[in-house]
Order: structure tokens, then C-alpha cells, then sequence
């Protein structure tokens, strides 16, 4: 199983911890990764698909031609990817129009055959549940997790989650009971954070990352996982604004996915970066203990 | 109390029409409208409208081919001014912004519709009425018209022989109020639902055609009821638009028979469609191609999915006849003057001599805007000379102590709904497709104990705000009156033409018949003339 | 076939609501529609709800019938008969006047009227503009929308602002922005642009899943943006975001997050820059900080500028 690493902005940026924890829980998986270098931003839903379907052709073009799929780290990278893939795919003219455009001169070709992978599908469609739960070596009984998605990652459906991956939708879900923790479930599991708006209306965005949270933690969990370092950008980073404006503590640790899953497979929360959260993750550091 | 210079009743095209018209002709217009205008039956219309734009086409084909499907029936002054007026009246509406479908150059397309000689009828995959309406009400927006959006007209006032205004209750409010105006333009559209099955929306109770009728003006051939001959029977009844056949679909009879469709006006294909012993006709929409259906006909294929399961792009459907637009109604000239000073009428609520026997598919939009426009124009040409009278207060008082008097514990044992049920089940075998002198006597005798039962009913309200079942009791009036007019106008026209059709006299009458019916009412009850046809 | 519903029933005005009780015997084939207008006709005048086609052309009779949202007059009795007591109730989050009648004006109509929901025609001429069917073909797709609603319904902002303008304005605002006959090109751009318009959608794509029609609110929202930012984003603090967004990705192929950050306050919005560091200083703290401006090109960079550069030049 080997492939090449899309690791995005964030997880070297404004989450630096994401990368490093995902490259050992890969390792420790016997996923092999290839990192691109030379490739650029999916645009995030911010740039216009004018200029970001051009910059994801030229970053399939790349893995392509290393013969290997790519893996996310990141639900927005993953939807922004695979919708821009969509239509390089379901339209060779428009394909054919970048190639010709953008491509070429670099001596680059994108024929369509692509394939992009978030490791979260990773998990299921290429290693496997069973082997994944074999592979576990401290369940995370007594844990309460709540699921948090991303929007990108499930929607739109008829792209994200088509006919025959239905159960991407709720992998996020399985994966928690297959881990051994108690799985909280959240009406917002797949609503928005509220990163998005941050810019244009901070108060509907932390507003939305308090109702999740909130949701989560009055419903019973000791930790939100996400596979999604935006959605972890506002629901951890700016939990204490967002607990500012709503007028009451929530204090909910998030966990990136490959932290929550090297808990798991027995990595300590330091080695895995908890504490570089915003939100003190010492409630699962002191449950995870307790397992040992 | 409001007061405006035009006051328009009815959200659908011919009354948003009339309103940008009369608004744009610099006078103050309130539009009254009993559901939302976005709502109204307009948007129910499917497969295109007509208009000579084509380069080689003309006003002239195109008048006569509306004469051709009108069957002896059309005065030729109104068709011409349709005629010579549709291009420009689709075109105003096209600048407005409906998204026509256009041919490979960017020209607007055409596409075969109905008894038309020639590709003649613009459209919008076959949503377009949906379309149009959308943008007509964009429009009336844009024109700054005042819009009064679930709002039910009781009743219009009458002040020495003129027109000054109407009464209606607010459905939000739940008040009732006078609005006062210098002209009033009912464009209130269609009455199908006095029929079931009916490609009719809850609305098409034919509102206008009662309060116009109650206020003394003339209703002209009533007994022409279209009916459509493509209705797939799921819930109250699917339209599967005539375009279709155009476009290579297949209609058989139920014998089993290929009909061969082209020219055929729309009461002829109505025949072709009857039933016969169990059997339904069926059309077949495969020939177009799945991927034209998805693309030409979206509506139809999720509607037909929506009532009932079917796939047309797998299957043929079965099809039967039912009653569709009016061909009569409140009597007028071209600029939509009625009979009645300071009211005037326009769309499926009034009659001018266009359509005559018979509507020809595409005609009926059209016709909306043509004669919306013009009703709008004239009613504001009409309020600059007409002196302002304010709709009195006692007008307001007494028609307050009319719906005071209608409410009440209901001990009558029946209900409008049960009326209404029949109604249309009356009117559907007796006042229906085919008629004879026996069953339209039996059908008049019967409408009339309906509404005598009707007089007796009371409607247990505790509020107004939304009663629908207050305003369903005065709809269900307006229907009882429409069809007692259909059915009266029907017994006298001993002849079959166009959409009229007496087993018992099955022939054409050009000797005796080539003349318009006008109901009045005398004396509480209707009274039928005959009129004489406009001639060129 | 003996059925009973159970119907969401409340006074004009009043804060409790009740419910309706009816067992009523339907034909098979029956609609929710026709048990509703029965037990208006037949039992109560006084049971509010809204119809008007019958038949699923309209989006007038929307409600949630044991818990799913659809449409009274297409929605078979018989599909859902899996509960004892057939469940009526108005949709989620809007207001309620009588019954089954809910505020539209609040929850659609008045959000589009701020939009000047109309397109300037051109002056009178003989002829039509060409317009290529594709452009035609995309108008007639946003205006299949029979306003129903549901795509606000599904919205993630509405419920934390019931002042967003929502979906289904929105893609109202498209229909006019990406009309070519408008005789005032750009203005509709501008009103999507407006507090509460188009900025402040997540695009979380739930109106788009939410969307019985397959118009794709989401979608069209995001064409609204692309549009604005090849037309010119007249949001301040949208624009400060964008730009800066754009000019990181194109100088070094990645985004700067911190300087995104700063820039997006303005860089002579002292509060605003003020607000930032707070957080800036419990990401420092947590040694998680990246430093603003001292971001690494990535190989390959210059690829990146290029493919902005041409897309410039395509814009032209």
C-alpha cells in the first residue's frame, strides 16, 4: 500500500501537530507515503475554480504519473480534490482545455485516472476494519467520543459518498466503536464548524463551533475526533472565543484523526502532539493512562 | 381603506401583466391575489407559447390557424389584434428575462405544438410557465406595484352602474377591507376544478366569473369547456403537455391504435383519447429518447415519478381526457371592458372572441399577455378620466353582517368540500365531454339543489386568520354559479362545435349557431341570448 | 384504509400549540393532501394549511410528515403507515400563524425582495439577443426552483442566524447575476454581496442535499463567489481575506495562515489586529504558531504563479 502524501496547509501550519502524527500512524499501519512536494493549494473553497481546478490537475497529473493514489489528511483538501476531480473526469473536453492551457508547458498531462483518498477511507476501503481492530493495542474503553466530519468530506453526496461508498458517511462512526471507545453520537456530526466564515461573520462562526461542541459535551463526551485540520482550527483554536461569546465553559478537547487512532494502536498523547491543543486534552491523557 | 387608480385581482400572468401595464402607464395599481402570485396555476403551464417570431412565419398563419382550432366560433378583430400583438408582447417577455431555450445558432427555438401549422411556440423545457411567471412577478416587483398577497375578493362594489372598487379578506389579518379604485381588472384565470379529474390548481374556482356575473355583467359561451386529452390520472389529474407529441411521442388510442396527432385541434384529440370498455389510451414518450426526455420534458418525467411511480423514459402511460381551460367567460371587447363601466377582465376568467370554439395549444399565455398589457392600459387610460369615490363604509358594514351571517354552527348536515365532491362528479358525466339534452337537464336540476343546499350551510369559524374553510365556502359558490351558467349555456347550443359536443345533436349548425351564448343574470336566475359574431 | 393523523394545531398568536386527532378513511392510493383537505371539508374549517397545485409543481404545501420533509400533495398515505398516528408538522425553525401555515415572508420571500429580485430589461428591439443554449440551459436549471424552501430548511447558517439571507434567495440572486440580458450587469453581484448574503455561507453543501430539484444552492452560491472574485469582491473584509488568500498561494504555491490572519483584519485595522493576538498568543504558548510572512516557497512555486498568471490572462 503505498501513497503519495497530499498533506495540505494546515497540517504543517496552524496545525503543526497533524502532520507528524499522521506520518507515525501510517508507518505503524504499513501505509508507505510518498510525500508531493512540488504541488499546490486545492484553492480550499476560497479560490475560484477557474484557478483551482487547474493547480488540482496539475497535482493529479504529478501522482499519476507516480503511479501511486493520493492520500488527505484534511476533509476540505479531500472534497475540494475530489469535486475538482470530478469534473476533470466527467468532462475530458475541460480536461483536454487544462491540459492544453495549463499543463503542457510543464510537460504534464492529467488523463483522468486519479485516485484521492482521505486516510480516514484509507482505513476502511484499503486496510480494513478487521485488520484495523486486529492491530489495536489499548481499546479506548471508557472513553466518550463524539464524531465531528466535516462538511467536505460527505457532501455533496453524489460525488463525496456515490453509489457503492454509501458507508463513507459513517466511517467516522464505525471507526470509534472499532477503537473500543463509548461513541457519543451528535445531530452536528456533519454540519458545519463554522471555519468558513470566520472572515465574513465570526459570530455565526463561533456560534456554530459552540453548538457543536456543545451539543458533544452536554450529550456526555470527553473528546470530538475530526478528520478535518480547518474544522479543528475553529472548534479547538477558537473554542475559547466561541465559549466567550455563548457565555458558558464547554472545555471539549478535539482529536486530529490519526491522534485518536494512535491512542489506540498504543502511541502516548505527547508522542501524538495533544499538547500543542488549544483545548487541554489532560481528560484523555488521564483516561489513556488509565488503560495502561 | 386603500385606494388606487387600478386595482387588479388575480396573481397569474394576465393579472401581473395588467398591473406592470397599468403601473407603467403612470397609474397607482394594489393586485390582489388569493395565493401567493408565484403559486397560482400559471406555473402549471407546460409546453410553450405562441408567436409569430420566426423570420418566414407571420400574424396572418398565425391568425389562422387560431381561427382554423377556434371552429367558426373567433371574431376575427380580436384574433387579429392577438395576432399582430403576440410577437411583441413574447418578446417583452423574453427581455425580461425568461430563459427560452434557443436553437445551435443562440436564435430563440420553436417547437411543434398542437394544432399550430408551423413551429411557432417558444418554450422552456416544459416548465414554462413556471418561467414566465417568475419572471412576471420579477416584474411587478420592479414596476413597484402594490401587492396584496393572500387576500380573498368577496365580493366587487357596485356604485350607480359603476365599479369603484372590491371587498376582501386578508387570509394573514383576518380582516375584511374596501379597496376603492377607479377601474378594477379581474383576471382571476381558469374553473377546473367544477370538474375531477381537471388539470385545475386549488384556485381555478372560477372567482372572477361569479363576482362579474353577480355584479350584472354578461358572460359569453359558457358551455366551452377545453378539454385536454392527455391527463395521466394520478391524484387530481397530470397534464402530459402536447409538445410532446411534437417532439415524436406516440399517443394510442384504447383499441390499441396509433392516432396519427398532427393538426388534430385539441377537441379532437380528446376524442381519440376516451376510454373504451376499461381500456385507457396511452402515450408513449420513448420515441423522444430518455436523454431528450431528461433534458426536453424534466418535469414531466419527475412529476410522472412523483404521483404515481412510473417511468416514462421506461413506459407508456395511460391517458384520458379532462377538462382543462374555459373558453368562455366574462364578456369583452379587446381592451377587456366589460359590459359593467370602470370593470374590465383579461386571461381564462374573460372572453373576447380569441379563442372561440376551441383554444389552440400555445394561445392560452400568450393571450395573457396580449390582452393583460392591453386590459392594463386601458383601465388606466379609464381611472385618468374617472372621479375618485371611496367604497363607503356601509358597503363595508353590510358585507361584514354577509359573512357574519354565514358563520355559525353548521347544522345543515352538508359542507362545501361535500358539495364540491358532487359537483364535479356531476359535471363530469353530464356537463362533460359529450352532452345530450337529457342529462344537461338532469345536471341543471341537480346544480340548482346544490345550491339551494349550499344557501343553508354555515361554517363554524373560530378565526378568519387562514380560514380556508370560510374562503373554500365562497369558492365553492363561485363554482356552483359557473357551472350552473356552463350547464344552461350548454342545453341551448343544440349543435356540436369545438370543445361542445351533444350526442343528440352531433352536427355543426352554421345556420342556427354561428353565434355566441350570453348569459345574464334576470330575476336571481340566468338568462341565455345569443350574440352575434364580430366579422372582420 | 383506516388511517389517523396526527396534526400540529396552534391558535394565531398563541405559544401552545396541540394536536389534532383525526381517523379518517382514505383510498388506497390516497394523497396526504387528500386526507388533509377531507378533514378540512368534512370535520374542522378551522385546520390551516396551504396548497395549490396538487400536484408537486408549486413547493406551496411543504411540511414534515413523519419527520420527513416533503410535499403533502405528491406524498403517498400508504408510504407512511409505519407509525400508528400519521405525524404533521410545520418544517423545522419557521414561524408558525395558524396550523400548518408557517411565515413565509420571513423565512423566504421578504430575504428576497432585498435582493431587487428583478433584471432591467434592455430598451425595445426587433430582435432577440443570441444567447448560447448552454447559458439559457443553466438559467432554466436555477429557475426550476419552485421555492419550497427545504434548501433553507437544511441550511447550517439559519439556525445560528435566521437573518442569513439563505439558499434559496441566493440562488435567486444567481438566476439575476448570471442573467446576460440585465441592462445593469454587475448589480446583482453586488446585492448577493450584501450583509447576510453570499459571504456568509459556509458551503457546507447541506442545501444542495437538501434540494429536491437538484439545483444545487450550494453550487450556485460558490459561482456567485468565483464571480466576484473575477468581477471584484465588494465585501471589505471578504476582499482583504481573498486577496490575501490569493496572493500566499500564488507567491509561494501554499497558503501563509498567519499573514492570511493579519490580513484579513486590514493591516491599519488596529482593533481588529488587536483581536488576533490573544489567539496568536495561545498558539504561541502551545508551540503551534506559524510565523506570519516567514513562509517557505514550496518547489514548484513558480508553476503556481504561472497557472495565476494565465488564469489573469484568460480573465481578460
Amino acid at each position: 500500500m503505498k501513497y503519495a502524501l497530499y498533506t495540505g496547509c494546515v497540517s504543517k501550519g496552524g496545525c503543526p501537530e497533524l502532520y507528524p502524527a499522521s506520518l507515525m500512524v501510517a508507518d505503524r499501519l504499513g501505509i508507505e507515503l510518498e510525500e508531493l512536494h512540488d504541488v499546490g493549494c486545492t484553492g480550499a473553497g476560497v479560490l475560484p475554480q477557474g484557478l483551482s481546478d487547474p493547480i488540482n490537475a496539475r497535482t493529479f497529473a504529478k501522482a499519476e504519473a507516480m503511479g501511486m493514489p493520493i492520500m488527505t489528511i484534511c476533509s476540505t483538501c479531500q472534497g475540494v480534490m475530489t469535486q475538482a476531480n470530478h469534473r476533470l473526469t466527467e468532462d475530458p473536453e475541460y480536461r483536454e482545455e487544462i491540459n492544453r492551457k495549463y499543463l503542457a508547458d510543464e510537460g504534464l498531462e492529467y488523463k483522468g485516472t486519479a485516485e484521492i483518498k482521505h486516510l480516514l477511507w484509507v482505513l476502511f476501503e484499503d486496510i480494513g476494519a478487521e485488520k484495523l481492530q486486529a492491530m489495536v493495542q489499548k481499546p479506548l474503553a471508557g472513553l466518550a467520543v463524539s464524531p465531528f466530519y466535516g462538511c467536505y468530506l460527505r457532501r455533496p453526496p453524489e460525488v463525496m459518498t456515490p453509489p457503492g461508498f454509501e458507508k463513507r458517511a459513517t466511517y467516522l462512526d464505525d471507526l470509534i466503536k472499532l477503537m473500543g471507545a463509548e461513541f457519543i453520537d451528535i445531530a452536528g456530526k456533519g454540519k458545519c464548524c463554522g471555519f468558513p466564515v470566520l472572515t465574513a461573520n465570526e459570530e455565526n462562526s463561533l456560534a456554530m463551533a459552540a453548538k457543536h461542541t456543545g451539543e458533544a459535551k452536554e450529550k456526555g463526551a470527553d473528546v470530538m475526533v475530526t478528520p478535518c485540520p480547518l474544522c479543528h482550527l475553529n472548534l479547538d483554536g477558537n473554542q475559547p472565543n466561541a465559549e466567550k461569546q455563548v457565555g458558558k465553559e464547554i472545555n471539549l478537547p478535539i482529536l486530529h484523526l490519526p491522534q485518536f487512532v494512535g491512542l489506540a494502536l498504543g502511541m502516548t498523547p505527547s508522542e501524538l502532539g495533544l499538547g500543542k491543543h488549544i483545548v487541554s486534552t489532560k481528560v484523555v491523557n488521564a483516561k489513556v493512562e488509565m488503560l495502561s | 381603506m386603500p385606494e388606487f387608480d387600478v386595482l387588479v385581482i388575480g396573481g397569474g400572468a394576465s393579472g401581473l401583466r395588467a398591473a406592470i401595464a397599468a403601473k407603467e402607464a403612470g397609474a397607482s395599481v394594489g393586485l390582489i391575489s388569493k395565493a401567493h402570485p408565484l403559486r397560482t396555476h400559471t406555473g402549471l403551464i407546460q409546453g410553450g407559447l405562441n408567436a409569430p417570431l420566426d423570420p418566414d412565419d407571420s400574424p396572418e398563419s398565425f391568425a389562422a390557424d387560431t381561427m382554423q382550432a377556434g371552429d367558426g366560433l373567433c371574431d376575427s378583430e380580436a384574433v387579429k389584434t392577438f395576432a399582430g400583438e403576440a410577437a411583441r408582447d413574447v418578446l417583452w417577455l423574453e427581455r425580461a428575462g425568461t430563459p427560452f431555450n434557443r436553437d445551435a445558432q443562440g436564435k430563440l427555438a420553436f417547437r411543434a405544438f398542437g394544432s399550430n401549422s408551423r413551429n411557432r411556440s417558444v418554450f422552456a423545457d416544459d416548465r414554462t410557465g413556471h418561467m414566465a411567471l417568475q419572471v412576471l412577478y420579477e416584474q411587478l416587483q420592479r414596476a413597484r406595484v402594490t401587492a396584496f398577497e393572500e387576500w380573498y375578493v368577496t365580493s366587487l362594489v357596485i356604485e350607480d352602474g359603476a365599479c369603484t372598487g372590491a371587498l376582501a379578506l386578508g387570509l394573514r389579518s383576518g380582516s375584511l377591507e374596501a379597496f376603492s379604485a377607479r377601474a378594477v381588472i379581474l383576471a382571476t384565470g381558469g374553473l377546473g376544478r367544477l370538474y375531477a379529474p381537471s388539470t385545475g390548481s386549488v384556485g381555478t374556482t372560477g372567482d372572477g366569473q361569479s363576482l362579474a356575473y353577480q355584479a350584472g355583467a354578461g358572460l359569453v359561451d359558457m358551455e366551452f369547456v377545453q378539454f385536454h386529452p392527455m391527463i395521466f390520472p394520478a391524484g387530481p389529474g397530470l397534464l402530459i403537455t402536447e409538445a410532446t407529441l411534437g417532439e415524436g411521442a406516440q399517443l394510442v388510442d384504447a383499441k390499441g391504435a396509433a392516432v396519427d396527432t398532427r393538426g388534430l385541434p385539441r377537441h379532437q384529440l380528446a376524442l381519440a383519447t376516451q376510454s373504451s370498455n376499461g381500456d385507457s389510451a396511452k402515450i408513449d414518450l420513448r420515441p423522444i429518447g430518455a436523454a431528450n426526455i431528461m433534458t426536453r420534458f424534466p418535469q414531466t418525467h419527475e412529476l410522472v415519478k412523483a404521483m404515481s411511480g412510473l417511468d416514462v423514459t421506461q413506459e407508456a402511460i395511460p391517458v384520458r381526457p379532462a377538462a382543462h381551460r374555459p373558453m368562455g367567460g366574462i364578456e369583452t371587447n379587446a381592451s377587456g371592458e366589460t359590459s359593467i363601466r370602470g370593470l374590465f377582465a383579461a386571461g381564462e376568467c374573460a372572453s373576447n372572441g380569441v379563442h372561440g370554439a376551441s383554444r389552440m395549444a400555445g394561445n392560452t399565455l400568450t393571450e395573457a399577455l396580449v390582452f393583460g398589457r392591453r386590459a392594463g392600459e386601458a383601465a388606466a387610460s379609464h381611472a385618468r378620466l374617472e372621479s375618485r369615490k371611496s367604497v363607503s363604509q356601509s358597503r363595508l358594514g353590510d358585507e361584514e353582517n354577509r359573512i357574519q351571517g354565514i358563520t355559525g354552527e353548521n347544522t345543515s348536515g352538508d359542507t362545501p368540500g361535500k358539495l364540491h365532491a358532487e359537483l364535479t362528479a356531476l359535471m363530469d358525466q353530464q356537463v362533460g365531454l359529450v352532452r345530450d339534452a337529457a342529462g344537461l337537464d338532469a345536471a341543471i336540476g341537480k346544480i340548482r339543489g346544490l345550491k339551494d343546499r349550499y344557501s343553508r350551510i354555515k361554517i363554524g369559524a373560530t378565526t378568519r386568520v387562514f380560514n380556508y374553510g370560510l374562503t373554500g365556502y365562497f369558492e365553492v359558490g363561485a363554482m356552483l354559479t359557473c357551472a350552473e351558467l356552463i350547464a344552461v349555456s350548454a342545453r341551448q347550443r343544440t349543435e356540436t362545435r369545438g370543445a361542445h359536443r351533444r350526442s343528440d345533436f352531433p352536427a355543426k349548425d352554421d345556420a342556427n349557431w354561428s353565434a355566441h351564448t350570453t348569459a345574464r343574470l334576470v330575476d336571481g336566475s340566468p338568462a341565455v341570448e345569443k350574440k352575434p359574431i364580430t366579422a372582420a | 384504509m383506516e388511517v389517523t393523523f396526527n396534526a400540529y394545531r396552534r391558535e394565531p398568536g398563541e405559544a401552545e400549540y396541540r394536536r389534532g386527532v383525526y381517523k379518517l378513511d382514505l383510498p388506497e392510493d390516497a394523497t396526504i393532501m387528500d386526507g388533509m383537505l377531507k378533514i378540512r371539508d368534512e370535520e374542522d374549517p378551522n385546520f390551516a394549511f396551504r396548497g395549490s397545485c396538487l400536484r408537486g409543481y408549486c413547493g406551496d404545501c411543504m411540511m414534515s410528515i413523519n419527520g420527513k420533509n416533503t410535499f403533502a400533495c405528491t406524498a403517498k398515505v400508504a408510504n407512511f403507515m409505519n407509525r400508528p398516528e400519521i405525524a404533521l408538522r410545520p418544517i423545522r425553525m419557521v414561524p408558525v400563524i395558524k396550523d400548518l401555515v408557517f411565515d413565509w415572508d420571513a423565512f423566504m420571500w421578504n430575504k428576497i425582495k432585498v435582493l431587487n429580485p428583478w433584471i432591467e430589461p434592455q430598451e425595445s428591439t426587433d430582435g432577440v439577443r443570441t444567447v448560447p443554449d448552454k447559458v439559457m440551459a443553466d438559467l432554466r436549471n436555477a429557475m426550476s426552483c419552485y421555492y419550497c424552501g427545504l434548501c433553507d430548511e437544511g441550511c447550517t447558517v439559519l439556525p445560528v442566524d435566521m437573518k442569513f439571507l439563505g439558499p434559496a434567495a441566493l440562488t435567486k440572486a444567481y438566476r439575476l447575476a448570471a442573467d446576460p440580458r440585465d441592462k445593469n450587469p454587475g448589480e446583482h453581484l453586488k446585492m448577493a454581496q450584501q450583509a447576510e448574503g453570499i459571504w456568509d455561507c459556509v458551503h457546507c453543501y447541506e442545501a444542495s442535499e437538501h434540494c429536491p430539484r437538484n439545483i444545487g444552492p450550494t453550487e450556485r452560491i460558490v459561482q456567485l463567489r468565483d464571480m466576484a472574485f473575477e468581477k471584484g469582491i465588494t465585501n471589505e473584509r471578504v476582499a482583504r481575506h481573498h486577496t490575501s488568500f490569493a496572493a500566499s498561494v500564488k507567491a509561494s504555491g501554499w497558503l501563509d495562515e498567519a499573514r492570511l490572519a493579519i490580513e484579513s483584519e486590514g493591516l491599519t485595522n488596529i482593533s481588529g489586529l488587536m483581536k488576533l493576538l490573544p489567539i496568536a498568543a495561545r498558539a504561541a504558548i502551545k508551540g503551534k504558531a506559524p510565523i506570519p510572512y516567514l513562509h517557505h516557497k514550496r518547489p514548484g512555486a513558480k508553476r503556481i504563479t504561472e497557472i495565476f498568471e494565465k488564469g489573469d490572462e484568460r480573465g481578460k
